[in-house]
Parts: C-alpha cells; sequence; structure tokens
C-alpha cells in the first residue's frame, strides 16, 4: 500500500526538526555551568523550533 | 486467537476488524506521542528550574515527536493519514490525560514518572504484535521513554527534599496524575481490548495492563515516602 500524500514530506521535515533540536541540545549541555550564553541561545532556539511544530501547520511545512 | 505475522503488503488482506483496530490503535499512539509534548513544552521549557532542566525538556519534547514521527510513518504505511492530530487542541487528544496543560515542575515531574510509564506500557503491548512493522520501532522508543520515566522519577523525588511545601505540592500531583494514569488503561470490560488481544495486536487486556502498572508504581510511591490514591476514587474508566 503506498504511503498517504502527505506522511513522508512531513516523515522528512519532522527528521530535521528532532536532529536539529538534539544537535542544539547536545552542543549545549556541556556548556551550562560554564558558558551561560551559550545555554540560553540553545534553550531559545530550542523554543523557537518547538513552537513552530506545536503549531503543526502542516501545510506551511511542506511549501 | 490469531498469530500470524502481518506485513504491510498484506494489511488490505487482513479482516475489516483487524484493519480497523490497528488503523485506531496506530493513530492513538501518534496522538500520545505528540500529546506530551503539547502538555508541557509552552511553559516548562521557559521555566524548568535550570538551564540544563530547560534543556532536557526539549530534548525530551525532541523524542516525543520523533515518536510520533516513526508512529505517523507506520500509519502512512496503512494508507492513514495522522497529520491532523499535529495541529489539533489538547481538549480533543484521544486520551483524557493529555487534555490541558501543565504549569508546574511538580506535576511535569510526576508526569515522567507516572503518565511516561504508562507510554512505555502501551508500547510493550505491541512486543511481539502480529502486525510485524512494528517490532523494530519499538526497542528504540522503549528506551528513550525509560529515559524519560528515570527523569521523571528524580526530579520528583529532588522535589520531595525541598520541603512540606514542596511534598505537598508533589503528593497533590501524584492524586492527580495517578488516577488520570489508571484511566489511561480504558475500561477492564471493554469488548475492543479482547478483540485487540484476539487479533494479537495488544499482549494484554485493559485490566491485566492497569494491573500490572499498579503492582509496579505503588511500591515506588511509597518508598518515595508518599501516600498512594485511592485507585478508584475519581475515575471515569473502571
Amino acid at each position: 500500500m503506498a504511503q498517504t500524500v502527505n506522511t513522508k514530506e512531513v516523515d522528512e521535515y519532522l527528521e530535521q526538526v528532532v536532529q536539529a533540536l538534539h544537535r542544539t541540545v547536545r552542543y549545549a549541555i556541556p556548556h551550562v555551568k560554564k558558558d551561560a550564553e551559550i545555554a540560553d541561545k540553545a534553550v531559545k532556539d530550542c523554543e523557537e523550533i518547538l513552537s513552530v511544530v506545536m503549531e503543526g501547520n502542516v501545510s506551511e511545512w511542506l511549501k | 486467537m490469531f498469530t500470524d505475522k502481518v506485513e504491510a503488503k498484506d494489511f488490505a488482506k487482513m479482516d475489516p476488524e483487524y484493519q480497523d483496530l490497528l488503523r485506531r490503535i496506530i493513530t492513538i499512539q501518534s496522538d500520545c506521542e505528540i500529546g506530551g509534548p503539547h502538555l508541557y513544552v509552552e511553559k516548562m521549557l521557559p521555566n524548568a528550574p535550570t538551564k540544563l532542566d530547560q534543556l532536557l525538556v526539549a530534548r525530551t519534547a525532541a523524542e516525543e515527536v520523533d515518536h510520533y514521527r516513526k508512529f505517523a510513518r507506520l500509519a502512512g504505511d496503512i494508507g492513514v493519514d495522522v497529520s491532523f492530530v499535529l495541529s489539533q487542541p489538547n481538549q480533543k487528544r484521544y486520551v483524557e490525560a493529555f487534555r490541558g496543560t501543565i504549569t508546574t515542575w511538580e506535576d511535569f515531574a510526576v508526569f515522567g514518572f507516572l503518565i511516561d510509564r504508562i507510554g512505555r506500557y502501551q508500547l510493550e503491548e505491541f512486543i511481539g504484535c502480529t502486525y510485524a512493522p512494528i517490532e523494530p520501532l519499538l526497542p528504540d522508543i522503549i528506551n528513550e521513554e525509560l529515559g524519560h520515566i528515570d527523569y521523571g522519577a528524580t526530579q520528583t523525588t529532588e522535589l520531595l527534599t525541598k520541603g512540606d511545601e514542596s511534598r505537598e505540592k508533589v503528593q497533590k500531583a501524584i492524586d492527580t496524575w495517578y488516577i488520570k494514569g489508571l484511566d489511561m488503561f480504558g475500561r477492564s470490560e471493554s469488548r475492543r481490548s479482547e478483540r485487540y488481544c484476539h487479533w494479537g495486536i495488544k499482549r494484554r487486556t485493559n485490566a491485566q495492563a492497569r494491573d500490572a502498572y499498579m503492582k509496579e508504581v505503588e511500591p515506588l510511591i511509597k518508598g518515595m515516602g508518599l501516600k498512594v490514591p485511592d485507585p478508584l476514587k475519581g475515575r471515569k474508566y473502571l
């Protein structure tokens, strides 16, 4: 059975999102105690990325 | 009882009841995976107690989004588009525990300790599932859920060291989430639950899974010096 229309594209989009979040967190964790600026920026970046996912505006993602 | 293994290519040949049940359970699982971040990202990511906790909230959410993605792909393989759950208001979530917002760290910690554990139970139901494509997804997802449970348990324990007021808030969170958690297993007399078992989609009935959960979690709550709530009080699905 073939994938439904959106599934493959949404899958690819979310895979990139998840990778970006993991990269951001992985980079920031070792800096948490010594460099608050890096941690702050990472948290902000994660907030921004996740706010797009939470909005769930799939048609925008696929443009 | 049905025990054959079904591949995606053979799904359309299966009994309509099997198809309906599988579509339903994969949709609900997808909804639950994305339902977690929808509960806590907005308030807990900016307000977690430390920078490290903020980053761990983000990592937890990333893992749940990835779990959603994996189940959504599985749904796509059988012709179901579950992307509607990405924008679904919390009040419309399939499972009642996800119909709200987490606004306190006590609730976030206890949610990990108790509700992510139910997430693990739900996933473990699929071990040996007759729909073969599910099984390869399970080890990584369950492993990540174990991480969420451990983090929730650690945070809960830490909150208990912070004085009487904090302990009271944790107990209140336990009182809320334990009951919501028990309801997540569904009704004990559910006919659908028996049909899931009949078709080998799930391993246990609702009642069996809930009993196992209670046996696991009650000693953990008591071990923290907390009171186990009355398992019948405030329940919606007995």
